[in-house]
């Protein structure tokens, strides 16, 4: 190895400032240095992994300062940065965490992040006056859904309006609706969509007891931003009226913003009013004591209701199963 | 016999979780109860997304569930609690705080 960074490797012995320093490199450089872009693939005989980029230094900062600095929700910072919204609240965590061991005048490893930031590519912050910033990554990505594995094969007459609710309420095996509700949504999709983002929780179930479940709903309402599927659409219609389309987007942002805001809270009282604090002064602890109901309709008919309260009897736990993830895989946001 | 209310050891080894049942008293402690009417974690959690001035005061916190209409109805027809779930029971308010026996 010693000999190869003699004489072959020697251009990778020491990094480029800014550039990757990956073998397919050598090639790039011919020698001499800076010649050509950098290579994003570290394997040069794997050409599907690709090294994706980091935040830079700047970017990491600028979105720090819009949410924590100018209050701005993070699916706003979301969409106008193109960073992912856990990626959003992780920085802003992160950076927190960093002000802190500053404060408590904890060792930071500078160096060992500087030269990360060197070697890797990373995604520079644009200055927003000259050039819109480029996305991160993709933030609309959502994963294929268990129930659309399936392959329907599902007749349909031409009179009738078919769209992507429907094609859901086939997947979950729920009753077509009326032709005329379905004519009416299709005029207006935008209001159609935002009426199910706006109340979850007047989505339609089927099935019974324990297996009762929520109607998959389309794919536009599931993604983590569905506002800027309604953006698009506005967009394409008004295709030279920037301002108006601009602030029509903020407006129905905060709109969504605040009716989230409501319905969180409204869900935090819920809890609240189920959950008596006591605090003994006797005890080092507090006691939440929640409300439950222990009835014929938790438990169910042979008492194995996974509604009411209380492990199961005559269940088996299979927590000590081979391939029974125990360690969080991923941080719910 | 008596009916008595008390706790029944779930969860693994050194990681207890007690359902609070009610059940017959010469009955086995994991055995099938008359009904499950609530739940007690004993390990204690720290509550989450506070701010500094909280957190300084906050208590860790144990997390039970109980069925109140259901222990009054139990309490009612003559079902005795156990000592630990008395307390439980004292400090969800259903009983008086028992007084200490002489040793």
């Amino acid at each position: 190895m010693f000999q190869w960074l003699d004489t072959e490797g020697a251009p990778l012995k020491h990094h480029i400032p800014g550039s990757t320093n990956y073998l397919p490199d050598l090639k790039i450089r011919g020698g001499s240095f800076d010649k050509g872009e950098p290579s994003t693939q570290p394997f040069p005989l794997n050409a599907n992994f690709v090294s994706e980029s980091i935040l830079s230094e700047e970017l990491r900062n600028e979105i720090h300062k819009r949410v924590v600095g100018q209050k701005k929700s993070i699916r706003a910072v979301s969409a106008e940065l193109g960073v992912d919204m856990r990626r959003v609240a992780a920085v802003c965590r992160l950076v927190e965490m960093e002000k802190r061991w500053k404060q408590q005048g904890k060792p930071l490893a500078l160096p060992y992040a500087r030269a990360v930031h060197e070697m890797v590519p990373t995604t520079p912050l644009q200055d927003s006056r000259h050039q819109r910033q480029t996305p991160h990554e993709s933030i609309n990505d959502l994963p294929a859904h268990r129930l659309t594995n399936a392959q329907i094969f599902y007749p349909v007459s031409e009179s009738r309006q078919f769209t992507r609710i429907e094609a859901g309420r086939v997947f979950s095996a729920a009753p077509a609706r009326d032709h005329r509700i379905v004519t009416e949504e299709a005029a207006n999709p935008s209001e159609a969509m935002s009426r199910i983002t706006q109340n979850p929780s007047r989505i339609e179930t089927v099935g019974k007891g324990a297996k009762e479940q929520p109607v998959l709903q389309p794919a536009d309402v599931r993604i983590p931003h569905p506002h800027l599927v309604v953006h698009e659409r506005q967009r394409i219609a008004n295709p030279n009226e920037f301002q108006l389309v601009r602030k029509a987007y903020d407006a129905r942002l905060r709109e969504e913003e605040e009716i989230e805001r409501d319905r969180k809270l409204i869900a935090q009282e819920r809890r609240e009013r189920q959950l008596s604090r006591v605090q003994p002064e006797s005890s080092r602890f507090e006691f939440r004591i929640k409300d439950v109901v222990v009835s014929k309709e938790t438990t169910g008919s042979d008492g194995r209701g996974a509604r009411a309260p209380g492990r199961r009897y005559g269940v088996p736990s299979y927590d000590r199963k081979k391939g029974q993830i125990k360690i969080p895989t991923q941080v719910v946001v | 016999m008596v009916v008595r209310i008390r706790l029944a050891r779930f969860g693994n080894k050194h990681q207890p979780f007690y359902n609070i049942i009610v059940a017959q008293a010469r009955s086995a402690r994991d055995s099938k109860p008359l009904e499950v009417i609530g739940t007690l974690n004993p390990f204690p959690q720290r509550p989450t997304n506070l701010s500094e001035q909280e957190a300084r005061t906050a208590r860790a916190y144990k997390e039970i569930s109980l069925d109140r209409s259901r222990v009054k109805y139990w309490l009612g027809v003559g079902a005795q609690p156990s000592d630990p779930v008395w307390r439980i029971l004292n400090l969800a308010g259903l009983v008086q705080q028992k007084q200490q026996s002489p040793k």
